[in-house]
């Protein structure tokens, strides 16, 4: 009886202790995870970005890391279509992908 | 004769002080004070709560080292996310003027997506983005502040998390609803900045 009242003790706390843990962790917000906008970067006054602000910095690997997962994403589907139209693919995505990325300096 | 007028005087301020005391007590007992968010305080209290937070704030904060990388991109993308998440609601983000709770709470929390002169909290004065304001930000958002709706985030959260917040900050009064959505979103897998 003393040692299961003992292990409430010990195993009350560490259950506190880890659900507090989560309480805070980043993925718990990952269900309302909104994908950043990144085509609204086309519509900016491109001759006042500057490339060594980190603003701006920040906002490009933000875009690229998003235009990867869309390129991993198309490269499944394909996959799941077959590989007949591979050929085709890499043409397709290699136009997409000034338009998302693309900046006058 | 001396010593006797200084007893008497000794007297009258103790006397005095008990009378202070006496109705101070009964003035909390009375429950005559206020206490409804809608309800301002006056003048002197709210500058007497103002300088009490503001001189507290500024003596805990005065030996916390600002890290030196803290205009990097990455902290502004760790931040920004952070922010997004846990501020908005009291401090607003770009596009927005108002939420319930700039409404509703007493003081009203700062708007943050204005500089330090702009949002009506002249108790920086004009630090913005020098090290004392930054220290300041860094204190409140691990502490919190009693009694004002603003949580201490340390317990949950380390000091590089909390540095990437304020690091967010002081870049947020210039960025615009456009460049917020893309530094804030999390997207579908992006944990992995904390």
């Amino acid at each position: 009886m003393k040692r299961q009242s003992l292990s409430y003790f010990v195993a009350l706390p560490a259950l506190l202790l880890a659900l507090s843990a989560q309480a805070h962790d980043p993925k718990e917000h990952m269900k309302e995870a909104q994908a950043p906008d990144c085509a609204a970067m086309k519509d900016m006054d491109h001759s006042k970005m500057d490339m060594k602000d980190p603003v701006m910095q920040a906002m490009m690997k933000k875009c690229m890391k998003a235009m990867h997962k869309d390129e991993e994403g198309s490269h499944e589907a394909h996959g799941d279509k077959g590989h007949t139209d591979h050929g085709n693919h890499d043409e397709k995505s290699d136009e997409k992908k000034p338009a998302k990325h693309q900046h006058k300096k | 004769m001396t010593s006797f007028k200084f007893l008497s005087c000794f007297k009258c301020l103790a006397v005095a002080a008990g009378v202070a005391a006496v109705t101070g007590v009964g003035f909390l007992y009375s429950g005559l004070y206020p206490m409804g968010a809608d309800d301002h305080h006056n003048d002197l209290t709210y500058w007497a709560l103002e300088t009490l937070r503001e001189r507290s704030i500024a003596r805990a904060s005065n030996d916390i080292e600002v890290p030196t990388d803290l205009n990097s991109s990455e902290r502004l993308l760790a931040g920004g996310a952070d922010y997004n998440d846990m501020c908005t609601g009291c401090h607003l983000k770009p596009g927005k003027t108002e939420s319930d709770f700039t409404l509703g709470l007493y003081p009203a929390p700062p708007n943050l997506t204005l500089t330090g002169d702009r949002h009506g909290h002249e108790h920086a004065g004009d630090t913005d983005n020098d090290d004392e304001a930054i220290k300041r930000q860094f204190w409140i958002i691990k502490h919190g502040i009693k009694a004002s709706g603003m949580p201490a985030w340390g317990p949950g959260h380390d000091d590089q998390r909390i540095w990437n917040m304020v690091a967010f900050l002081q870049r947020l009064p210039e960025l615009s609803p456009q460049q917020y959505q893309i530094l804030t979103a999390r997207g579908a897998d992006d944990a992995g900045h904390h």
